[in-house]
């Protein structure tokens, strides 16, 4: 518990911050939201026919402007991509910095064992992705009840936010592996971050080309699409199978070479 | 001259990755260009059978967005400034902090060098460093370029919206500097350099819809518009104005601020 608490506290300044960034990353962007009246309409089918790859050059993509839900949709991968940065630095940053540090052999001559401090490390971890999530949940709602002219979206975005959940997690685990596995703790969170910043280019590589489209299960932004999660399609079970594997097989990862980890000092 | 090589060696393998990347990048979407020109040609067909003042109110002019250079400047700039300016602002606030960091301080400042020339040597490192990234970027999307071209482009225009990575990354290079002469200590460089690039990142993306110019300068990525340069082969004086003051004046106060900082020694 001590473990625990001392990490909360180490990480408590920055969780302001990144709250405090995600906050005002959804005001600004709500607040630019104007919904376009319905003469739009023939523009819409125009631009519906037209092919993917041209949709996302000139930045349109296939959402429904003129309803919240569809711009809240459009902003979501960036704001999935605020969390999922702060998760994945987290996650690398709290396994690797007692050897960053050089406080590793302070910790591990006290009387716990290995396999305690990664619990304790991920726990308090855990708690701060929920954090961060639940902040961008209520200021999402509350935001939305403002702009939504009486659309009902609260059920849209919980969908959306479990499924940031769900990549905050793939995220925090990626950099708990890492940090784990990896023989430089400084490169650590590079490393998370280089395989963050692929993915990201990737998820909108296929977003611009239908060949690529069989690399989806390669990049988790993939996984929960908010055009999916907004429509009625919700969750693919091959993408939640594809996600559980992943985060089971990270998270043993990271205990059995942590307890194996000949520790820098 | 010892300080500028070390440093150079130092970073050997970071700017080697880097390069890489941002070559991967640009060939990796300039690849797709062939099939995205084919598909703008159907378009542009069915696009016929509509009445012209539609075609209109699409807004945006169509040979110029699909053509090589329009792609090219659009999407795959985007990602690769993005990677770059990661890249530039790691440098940038890793360079000054690390001696700090690494408990070498003690081990430089003892040295019979001023620290004016300590910064530099790490400065004229770290725009070494993103020269040889530009250099061997632009050679690989001009070659690129050419492969996958199918009509001819105005190879000036490639150069004019290509360089604007360089000016980016300096930007950000000296945002990276400035921070880390301000901050007495940084323990890890990347959630600085990254927090703040995406923030300008996702700032840009997100405020490309409505083009009003004033918010353009508070976000490096919306300096150098491509739109503009294609048109008119050349910078907007304006923004290119502030871009180098920028760079003068946080250099300078770096400078300023580093001879006089207080260094955490061992």
């Amino acid at each position: 518990m001590n473990i625990f608490m001392r990490e909360m506290k180490a990480h408590r300044k920055s969780l302001i911050f990144w709250c405090v960034g995600m906050i005002v990353m959804i005001i600004s962007q709500m607040s630019k939201y104007t919904a376009t009246s319905g003469d739009g309409q023939s523009l819409n089918t125009l631009m519906a026919s037209m092919p993917k790859s041209l949709q996302a050059i000139i930045g349109s993509v296939s959402f429904d402007l003129s309803k919240l839900s569809g711009y809240y949709g459009m902003i979501f991968i960036y704001l999935a991509l605020i969390a999922t940065i702060h998760a994945a630095m987290l996650g690398a940053d709290i396994i690797s910095k007692e050897e960053r540090d050089k406080t590793s052999e302070f910790l591990f001559v006290k009387p716990v064992s290995r396999n305690k401090v990664v619990t304790a490390k991920l726990s308090a971890a855990f708690v701060n992705i929920i954090i961060l999530n639940i902040v961008t949940l209520i200021t999402s709602i509350g935001l939305a009840g403002k702009y939504s002219k009486g659309e009902p979206l609260t059920s849209v975005i919980v969908n959306l936010m479990l499924g940031m959940f769900v990549l905050q997690l793939i995220f925090m685990f990626l950099g708990t592996g890492i940090a784990a596995v990896s023989n430089n703790p400084k490169g650590a969170s590079s490393l998370a971050m280089g395989i963050l910043l692929t993915t990201f280019i990737l998820y909108n590589a296929i977003g611009m080309n239908s060949h690529l489209e069989v690399l989806k299960y390669l990049t988790p932004y993939k996984y929960f699409d908010a055009k999916n999660l907004i429509s009625s399609v919700g969750f693919e079970p091959v993408f939640m199978i594809l996600s559980a594997l992943i985060i089971l097989v990270l998270f043993t990862v990271t205990y059995v070479f942590y307890r194996r980890r000949d520790l820098e000092v | 001259m010892n300080m500028f090589l070390h440093e150079l060696k130092a970073y050997r393998k970071s700017t080697l990755i880097w390069t890489c990347s941002l070559i991967s990048v640009v060939l990796l979407f300039l690849a797709m260009f062939p099939a995205m020109s084919k598909d703008a040609a159907d378009f542009k067909k069915m696009l016929d059978n509509y009445s012209p003042a539609l075609v209109k109110a699409l807004g945006f002019s169509f040979d110029s967005l699909f053509s090589l250079l329009g792609f090219y400047s659009s999407v795959t700039l985007m990602y690769v400034l993005l990677c770059g300016s990661i890249q530039a602002m790691n440098l940038g606030t890793s360079i000054i902090s690390k001696e700090v960091r690494d408990k070498t301080a003690d081990f430089l400042l003892t040295k019979p060098v001023s620290r004016m020339q300590i910064m530099t040597a790490k400065l004229c490192a770290v725009i070494t460093s993103l020269v040889i990234t530009n250099v061997f970027f632009i050679a690989a999307a001009s070659l690129m370029a050419s492969v996958v071209q199918t009509e001819a482009y105005d190879y000036k225009i490639f150069l004019l919206v290509s360089l604007p990575l360089f000016f980016v990354q300096l930007m950000f290079m000296s945002l990276g500097i400035i921070i880390s002469v301000l901050v007495p200590k940084i323990r890890s460089v990347l959630p600085i350099s990254l927090g703040t690039v995406f923030g300008f990142f996702i700032l840009s993306m997100l405020s490309s819809s409505n083009g009003d110019t004033a918010s353009r300068f508070i976000t490096p990525f919306k300096y150098f518009d491509s739109t503009y340069i294609i048109k008119n082969s050349a910078y907007e004086a304006s923004y290119s104005i502030v871009a180098i003051l920028f760079i003068v004046v946080t250099i300078a106060a770096s400078y300023i601020i580093y001879s006089k900082k207080d260094i955490h020694s061992v």
